[in-house]
């Protein structure tokens, strides 16, 4: 079958055989080299530096050794920091669904006109840098900030809203709530609407048809942006630094502390790598549960 | 789906309020930016320019500002170049490794932005070219902005009839008039589209920057960044609207290139 195709194909490519067709490779090769050995080969040596024995003066001593791994593992430091990670993580996947739900079913209902106007203003705070979209959230939120001006002339005192985990936790929400909103979209635009108009008139009520036949149709999009949301939060290093303001610690901070100030490699590759499988392994398991409930559902 | 009247009204209020909640923090860098005060008031103090003439004295924003700018156009011109030659690769040429390809080409999207920075930084130390800022930054910018490239070229190059070169081949056009004169042209959207990524990308990206910049090359947003350390002066807030203008000019000149449903359509998907 395969070699039948090749030969039908072979005089044509007889006739076209053109200078670029043989030297085709010659386009892949810049992408290739720029990927091999900037991205692939950055990633092994870092995987080969988690392994390598600390030492000063020098990045690393070529000895072969797990006590970068072991060391990670039994601080409970560390710990505390990779559960806080996780923590911001769960939370504001959860907060993000809850929130965006609404913000997506909307628009899937809007009228195709006023549409283009909410997907313009669901994307542009995508368009805007990260650093200046906490630069607004810290003059909301500051100690001075115009939320606790509005609170003080409530007379109700002030709030602490920043450099601590509520300030963090708002800018995370803030910040991937888009994505949240663009994966829900893609399921619930799929959603016949005739099913549901079915279920009205066999005469559910719309608490019940949207528990019953909506929910159940889009949890391929509440999936996706359940993960892509932890997998964005757990990594998140802007956020946690300037609304956490140093005193809220996160594996991403504490990674970067270990390699540019603290100058030690492998303990940060270490880290680095111990998170990242931790992380694939709560996104792989989600996933199989994900997967399993669907399956009941269909 | 039929609402109750009031259940209408309800939905509305609340995404509403949503629609307030992610809007609001960039309104107010904008507003703060116009602002004369030192610190943004309810009501607001009064118009004034002096935070642009600030960051326009600065020499620390306008030095970034360029680099910034600089550092985003040769980063889009790589990626792009980069990019659409690998995508035509992939999708016309490959065969065997046609997959592997693929997930090669978009692997540094789904990784940690913040994790590559740190494997391309020790890595960049040990082959002895770490201290090569400005170089360095164009390698990282480059790797974070090409899968956005490949994504919408190969996504309009999937689609892409290609009876219309055979009939350019068949009329007599060579095969670089063929590819300027027809695929080049049919290409344009995809092509426009990843380049304005690449530039908004590299232009507000911070996590590569953060550990790969370097003495006299600090791209915009870590100078901000190091500036809202220590300070809530609101010529950072004249800094960040000069940055969102930039976005808001590259939007526009795709729609007018190409128009702006080529990247909503991306956006939905």
């Amino acid at each position: 079958m395969e070699t039948t195709a090749h030969r039908a194909r072979s005089p044509e490519r007889a006739v076209r055989a053109v200078p670029g067709q043989q030297a085709a490779w010659l386009l892949m090769l810049p992408a290739l080299l720029l990927l091999g050995v900037f991205f692939v080969t950055p990633y092994l040596y870092l995987l080969y530096v988690s392994f390598m024995t600390h030492t000063t003066g020098a990045p690393y001593r070529q000895e072969f050794t797990f006590d970068n791994y072991l060391e990670t593992v039994r601080d409970p430091f560390n710990w505390r920091i990779i559960w806080q990670t996780l923590r911001f993580g769960f939370v504001t996947s959860l907060v993000t669904l809850v929130l965006s739900y609404p913000l997506a079913y909307h628009m899937t209902r809007a009228s195709s006109r006023i549409k283009g106007l909410l997907m313009i203003m669901l994307l542009s705070p995508l368009l805007v840098g990260i650093v200046v979209r906490s630069y607004g959230w810290m003059i909301l939120l500051a100690d001075q900030g115009l939320i606790n001006q509005a609170i003080t002339g409530l007379g109700l005192g002030s709030v602490q809203l920043m450099y601590n985990e509520t300030g963090v936790m708002i800018g995370l929400i803030h910040i991937y709530m888009p994505f949240m909103v663009l994966s829900l979209l893609g399921s619930l635009q799929a959603i016949d609407p005739d099913l549901e108009r079915a279920a009205r008139s066999l005469g559910a009520g719309t608490w019940q048809t949207l528990r019953r036949v909506t929910w159940p149709l889009s949890l391929p999009g509440v999936a996706s942006g359940t993960v892509l949301v932890f997998v964005l939060t757990v990594s998140a290093y802007v956020i946690p630094s300037l609304l956490g303001g140093y005193r809220v610690l996160t594996l991403p901070l504490l990674v970067v502390q270990t390699v540019e100030e603290l100058f030690n490699w492998p303990a940060g590759s270490a880290m680095a790598i111990v998170f990242f499988v931790i992380t694939i392994a709560i996104v792989a398991t989600y996933l199989k549960l994900m997967d399993r409930a669907m399956r009941g559902v269909a | 789906m039929e609402l109750t009247r009031r259940g209408r009204w309800g939905l509305n209020l609340v995404v509403a309020l949503l629609y307030l909640f992610l809007l609001a923090p960039i309104a107010i860098v904008v507003i703060a930016a116009f602002n004369s005060g030192e610190y943004l008031r309810f009501p607001p103090e009064g118009f004034s320019l002096r935070w642009f003439q600030a960051f326009f004295a600065s020499e620390p924003f306008i030095d970034a500002f360029i680099f910034s700018l600089t550092l985003a156009l040769i980063v889009t011109v790589c990626a792009t170049v980069i990019g659409t030659a690998a995508s035509l690769y992939i999708v016309r040429h490959s065969r065997r490794f046609r997959s592997a390809l693929k997930l090669l080409m978009i692997s540094p999207l789904p990784v940690p932005a913040i994790l590559t920075g740190i494997a391309l930084l020790i890595f960049l130390y040990a082959i002895g070219i770490g201290t090569q800022s400005f170089f360095n930054l164009i390698i990282g910018h480059t790797l974070v902005t090409i899968p956005y490239v490949f994504l919408t070229v190969s996504t309009v190059l999937v689609g892409f009839n290609r009876s219309l070169e055979e009939a350019a081949r068949s009329l007599g056009a060579g095969p670089w008039t063929t590819f300027f004169r027809i695929t080049l042209p049919i290409l344009k959207s995809g092509i426009v589209s990843g380049a304005v990524f690449a530039f908004i990308i590299s232009f507000d990206q911070f996590p590569i920057s953060l550990l790969l910049a370097g003495v006299g090359a600090t791209p915009l947003p870590l100078q901000l960044f190091d500036f809202l350390r220590f300070s809530f002066d609101p010529t950072a807030a004249a800094a960040s609207t000069i940055s969102i203008v930039m976005t808001v000019i590259f939007v526009l000149i795709t729609e007018r290139l190409v128009g702006l449903e080529s990247l909503y359509r991306r956006g939905e998907s």
